[in-house]
């Protein structure tokens, strides 16, 4: 299962996605302003594999990323969404 | 001259709001109006460095508020708004005056008008 | 294997990113030989207005115009 997030971690619906995601173990992709959880000490010891889409990342400016976050295209995007038996969101 | 205090609240891209702000600035100051805008909770995202919109078809907002500055906008950023989102003064352009919530309250008294995005 | 990828879209064409997103997938599930339907509803009917003259951001009519001609079913 795969959760997206777009909404950003100062707002009520990112924290609920990033929520939602832990409780159900699944992982997450982050799109749109929801990309600053990509930013270090966001992701309040996330365990999933987090994704964040490369061009949304690229467009505010977020190079540093937390370890283990995996910056993917539209293309990758596609390919979790097809492989997962759930896509949840977006936040 | 009348005064328009400009109060951006929502971080770049993610809604129309950032680019609202910055449009209406430029719209002010080329009207002779003194602008104000205000970066505040996540507008103050709009200073990162380095935003790339290449491909995109987006107006590249970093670029923009240095538009505004050029054009003789005053633009402030809320400190401890960059606190929270872990903006250091040295990465956003010198002109961006920072400042506090009482010295925000003030540039809103002495608007004639507020807009908030 | 190809899936089938249903996008709802709810805004309107200007004031999200979301129809960014969604022309971002729908073409790169398209090019990955996936059925995609859109269902616009409530504002999304928006984005299918024709005459539309938006620069600075992706041009909804535009985009979807070009989708639809690579195989986008669109629903309103």
């Amino acid at each position: 299962m795969i959760v997206i997030i777009k909404s950003s971690p100062d707002t009520a619906e990112g924290g609920r996605g990033l929520k939602l995601a832990r409780d159900m173990a699944a992982d997450i992709c982050l799109i749109q302003g929801g990309v600053y959880f990509a930013e270090k000490e966001r992701l309040e010891g996330f365990c999933g594999t987090v994704y964040a889409l490369e061009e949304d990342l690229r467009m505010r400016g977020i190079r540093d990323l937390e370890k283990g976050v995996i910056p993917i295209g539209y293309d990758g995007l596609t390919d979790l969404a097809a492989e997962n038996d759930k896509v949840v969101g977006a936040f | 001259m009348k005064n328009v205090a400009i109060i951006l609240r929502r971080p770049p891209y993610g809604d129309i709001n950032a680019a609202e702000a910055v449009r209406h600035a430029m719209g002010g100051a080329s009207d002779d109006l003194s602008v104000s805008l205000i970066l505040m909770d996540a507008g103050v995202l709009i200073l990162m460095a380095g935003q790339d919109v290449s491909g995109t078809g987006f107006t590249n907002l970093g670029e923009a508020l240095t538009d505004c500055l050029d054009m003789g906008v005053s633009v402030y950023a809320e400190r401890q708004s960059m606190r929270q989102h872990r903006l250091d003064s040295r990465d956003i352009p010198e002109r961006v005056r920072q400042v506090n919530g009482y010295e925000i309250a003030e540039i809103i008294k002495v608007s004639d008008t507020t807009m908030i995005f | 294997m190809p899936k089938s990828f249903t996008i709802f879209m709810g805004t309107s064409p200007y004031s999200t990113e979301n129809t960014d997103t969604a022309v971002g997938i729908a073409d790169a599930a398209l090019k990955k030989g996936h059925a995609v339907r859109l269902i616009a509803s409530g504002d999304g009917v928006y984005c299918f207005l024709k005459g539309q003259k938006a620069k600075g951001l992706t041009n909804s009519e535009e985009a979807f115009s070009a989708l639809i001609q690579k195989g986008l079913k669109v629903y309103l």
